[in-house]
């Protein structure tokens, strides 16, 4: 399985936990209602590339851990 | 303590930034006796606030309907049915639901694809007025950008556009409107049962024929069976059609206003303009278009120091936050260049606006096209009036030259 590193930047998440609701095992929020990641293979590429997509400032970048290809955005 | 307590008295209409500001300093939880609820003036204190939404709820027309009487229930029951529905004043686990279904089609990258669109609406109407020298920018410009974005988005035929404008304003009386005009509840409803009725045909035609518009993508949701009904993808075309008219018009309104008052960021702009994103950043952060909104308690909570109780409304102050020296250096200056720039202009958490990235995307291009196209422009008259609501920084008008 393809590993993934997932950065979140903290200057632009807003908390609207759209990435929690699509990809529920990556993401979770923090304790300052931020999202952090929980596990970067928690759900399957494509919810983790959904999650990413949905998040409404662009906040998420997924990398291929292993190439460190830039799979978004 | 003496404070101003009338939102509405004309210098605080006038400068809500210097009164917010004195109570950001002296009481930052602020109880206000003649308005009924608490102002939350500190950015921490909004945005803990925003985030907050299992306790403090928008669930506006549960209270707005304990305030009518039996009578007034039964006359607006078409306006409580479908506003109850909008996304904006909904708490979960309805609100998810919605906001999930519609979040794509509005997501930064959804949106990019109507760049260029947006760049020939924007030339469009500049080359309608280039000639002349002069314009009255908030109707002959910020007016129209928004309406026809939208409307194109959604699938709203051009020739219907004005029409359905219309109806849109007349359904936002209830919010932006004084208060004391006092028709202004039937007016609403009145508005928003032509907009259904629009609406109606329009989703019945997309059901038949799907097209590449927002309306077929609901329609097909809706066919779907459990995730959207008729009456909620009713309310969620007339939420969209409505949320960015008059919010994204005083973006451009007020954002020009602020480069053309602070003429070294307007050349730093046209110098360049690929700072056109961080300007329409700091643009909503400087002079946003919304001051304020609004939130509920379901339980007592602290906040601030304070004890707000269960069932007080409370309203965060965005405007002030967006100043405040404790999150932004340097807040009353205008810096185009300012990064980060974590402001609350589209509020914060779970509503955080849906349309953000399509209003970014319309004051990115407006702002770098104007700078290009008219470099000279200059304000033609010094006298600026703002309309007297509680949450809405709305010019009057903005006269131009150039
Ligand atoms: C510069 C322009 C705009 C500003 C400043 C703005 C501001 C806001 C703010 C502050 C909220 C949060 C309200 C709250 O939490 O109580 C909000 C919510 C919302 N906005 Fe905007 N807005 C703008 C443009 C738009 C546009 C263009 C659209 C639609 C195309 C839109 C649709 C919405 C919707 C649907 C919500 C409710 C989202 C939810 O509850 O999940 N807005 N907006
Ligand atoms: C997007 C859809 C929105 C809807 C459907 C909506 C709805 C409403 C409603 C039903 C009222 C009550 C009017 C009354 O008491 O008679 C109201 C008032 C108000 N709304 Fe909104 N609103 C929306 C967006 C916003 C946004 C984004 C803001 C700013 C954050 C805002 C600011 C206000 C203000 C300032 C008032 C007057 C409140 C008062 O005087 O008590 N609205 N709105
Ligand atoms: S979707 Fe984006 S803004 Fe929302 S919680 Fe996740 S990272 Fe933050």
């Amino acid at each position: 399985m393809r590993r993934l590193r997932i950065e979140v930047d903290y200057h632009r998440c807003v908390g609207s936990s759209i990435c929690v609701l699509t990809a529920p095992r990556t993401f979770a929020l923090n304790e300052q209602g931020q999202s952090a990641v929980l596990d970067p293979e928690g759900d399957p590429l494509e919810a983790v590339l959904e999650a990413a997509e949905g998040c409404p400032t662009m906040a998420i970048t997924v990398f291929d851990a292993d190439t460190g290809e830039q799979l978004f955005p | 303590m003496l404070v101003q307590d009338d939102l509405l008295a004309p210098d605080v209409v006038r400068d809500p930034y210097g009164y917010f500001a004195r109570l950001r300093e002296t009481d930052p939880v602020h109880w206000n006796d003649r308005w009924g609820g608490w102002l939350v003036t500190r950015y921490d204190d909004v945005v803990r606030a925003f985030r907050d939404p299992e306790r403090l709820s928008s669930d506006r027309m549960a209270h707005f309907q304990q305030e009518l009487t039996e009578h007034d229930r039964e006359r607006l029951h078409v306006l409580i049915k479908y506003f109850s529905k909008w996304l904006v004043f909904t708490d979960p686990p309805y609100h998810t639901r919605v906001r999930m279904l519609v979040n794509k089609a509005f997501t930064p990258t959804s949106v990019e694809r109507l760049r260029p669109r947006v760049r020939q609406i924007v030339h469009e109407l500049l080359d309608a007025v280039e000639g002349r020298g002069h314009m009255e920018f908030v109707r002959e410009f910020a007016f129209h950008l928004p309406v026809i974005v939208i409307s194109e988005y959604l699938g709203v035929p051009p020739e219907d556009r004005e029409a359905v404008k219309e109806w849109s304003d007349e359904t936002s009386r209830i919010f932006f409107i004084r208060a004391d005009d006092p028709d202004r509840r039937e007016r609403s409803q009145a508005g928003l049962v032509k907009l259904l009725e629009y609406f109606e045909p329009l989703i019945h035609d997309r059901r038949r024929n799907p097209r590449d518009d927002l309306v077929s993508a609901l329609v097909q949701a809706e066919e779907r069976g459990d995730l959207l009904s008729h009456d909620e993808l009713l309310a969620t075309c007339t939420v969209l059609l409505f949320a960015g008219h008059e919010t994204t018009t005083n973006l451009l309104a007020n954002g020009l206003l602020a480069l053309l008052q602070h003429r070294d960021q307007w050349e730093l702009l046209r110098q360049d303009p690929s700072l056109n994103r961080s300007a329409t950043e700091e643009l909503l952060r400087y002079d946003g278009p919304v001051k304020a909104t609004f939130r509920w308690a379901k339980v007592d909570v602290e906040l601030g120091g304070k004890t707000v109780r269960a069932g007080d409304r409370m309203l965060l102050v965005l405007a002030s936050a967006n100043r405040d020296p404790e999150k932004f250096p340097d807040p009353d200056r205008v810096d185009i260049t300012r990064n980060p720039n974590p402001h609350v202009a589209f509020g914060h958490g779970i509503h955080v606006c849906l349309g953000a990235p399509m209003a970014r995307l319309e004051g990115q291009e407006a702002f770098a096209a104007l700078v290009q196209r008219f470099p000279h422009m200059r304000l033609a008259s010094d006298e600026l009036e703002y309309h007297p609501t509680i949450v809405s920084r709305a010019l009057a008008e903005l006269h131009v030259e150039w």
